[in-house]
């Protein structure tokens, strides 16, 4: 089981917040970092991607057309599939509660949303139980379908300098596995011109129970609480007023917890897509 | 939808050689709301002169739009037209050197409320 030393992420959350106490610009126009209250945005990714899927027997995720929906109102906001309420804001911090769908779901239902794609292609991801070769016996492990989640918790995003941060702990609310996730990441531009390359690097940090929802087998494997680091990084290029290039890739290490499952056959998730963004709103 | 209004009033501009030249563009202002991003009006100028005149009806930075007339002391020209910017209508001589009269149609934005963006570092979408 993976712990996070309560005093070192004390210390942390003190070094951030202490360089995020740095002023910041505050939003005077619409900007990449300031939003209209009250205006829709909308987007849509045309390329081509694939998300590797560590369960075995389940096919990679084809990733073609992507929407992006958000919108801010004074205090409510939305964004994609999470939704959540601004609590205390600054030009430096900003304090929600926000409700995200549970993520590993993906690996197991081809239509959950967060799969949003379109595709001449309608296997399911879910097909009946799926044979999972062992060493010795040849032993069959149902793949069944996992239900859609949510989980709710406090996010505290920060600014300092030239990086972002972002910290959620959430519990999932909808009576499946009453599971815990942490998520923590931070960014920073490496290339910051016309174009812009951004580097992020991260970890998910989920109790047993929420692994053990998606990862465990009934009477065989138990696991424990994993921790999943990952980084990222993301191109974008304008190409006019409506149109930009935009490519990214998202290695993610799953960890033991989750690699020692039977129903697992890769250790690492990776996900890439490069196309062109079309804003529409 | 964005807000027009037509007024009524005309701007009169006399050029030196004593033509006396009325131009009156309608809508006068187009106020955007704060979703809006810009203004789809159709756009009506109306001319008149107290003597025949040559001249042409441009845009200011839209080089599509053009209307000539010749020997005539009044003309109309409507047209349907985008725009997030302050338009300037102006007549002017054929060469189109010489800026005989203008009447812009004003952009007024409502006052944008702004607040920061939700960046997401941790975030599984491409």
């Amino acid at each position: 089981m993976y712990l996070i030393p309560r005093q070192w992420a004390a210390a942390l959350v003190l070094i951030l917040w202490s360089a995020a106490a740095a002023a910041q610009t505050p939003c005077r126009a619409p900007s990449a970092d300031c939003v209209i209250v009250g205006k829709w945005e909308i987007s849509l990714s045309i390329g081509y991607g694939e998300r590797s899927n560590p369960i075995a027997a389940n096919s990679d995720i084809p990733l073609h057309l992507l929407p992006q929906i958000s919108y801010y109102g004074k205090r409510f906001f939305l964004e994609n599939l999470e939704l959540g309420f601004t609590l205390h804001e600054t030009d430096a911090h900003m304090f929600n509660v926000i409700a995200a769908p549970g993520y590993d779901r993906v690996f197991f239902v081809r239509n959950d949303l967060q799969n949003i794609f379109v595709s001449a292609s309608t296997v399911s991801l879910n097909a009946p139980p799926t044979a999972v070769p062992s060493f010795e016996l040849v032993r069959e492990y149902p793949i069944g379908g996992r239900r859609t989640t949510y989980l709710v918790g406090p996010e505290w995003l920060f600014r300092a300098g030239r990086f972002v941060g972002q910290l959620d702990a959430l519990r999932e609310v909808t009576g499946e596995h009453d599971g815990y996730e942490v998520r923590a990441a931070i960014a920073t531009p490496v290339v910051q011109s016309k174009s812009s390359l951004v580097v992020s690097a991260g970890l998910t940090w989920k109790s047993s129970a929420l692994v053990q929802y998606y990862y465990g087998v009934d009477g065989l494997y138990e696991p424990g609480a994993a921790l999943n680091p990952f980084i990222k990084l993301g191109f974008v290029h304008p190409l006019s007023e409506r149109w930009s290039f935009s490519t990214s890739v998202h290695h993610e290490r799953l960890a033991d917890s989750i690699t020692d499952s039977p129903i697992v056959a890769e250790d690492s998730v990776t996900t890439f897509f490069a196309g062109f963004v079309l804003k529409v709103l | 939808m964005a807000l027009l209004s037509l007024g009524v009033a005309g701007l009169v501009h006399a050029d030196s050689s004593a033509a006396q030249i009325e131009l009156q563009v309608r809508p006068r202002v187009c106020t955007l709301r704060a979703h809006e991003d810009a203004c789809q009006t159709t756009v009506r100028a109306e001319w008149r002169a107290d003597r025949n005149e040559s001249l042409c009806l441009i845009i200011v930075d839209r080089p599509d739009v053009k209307r000539c007339w010749e020997n005539y002391s009044e003309g109309v020209y409507s047209i349907e037209l985008t725009f997030s910017e302050d338009l300037i209508v102006e007549l002017r001589d054929p060469q189109l050197e010489q800026v005989l009269a203008s009447q812009a149609v004003s952009v007024i934005r409502e006052a944008l409320q702004l607040r920061r963006r939700r960046h997401q570092p941790w975030s599984i979408w491409p």
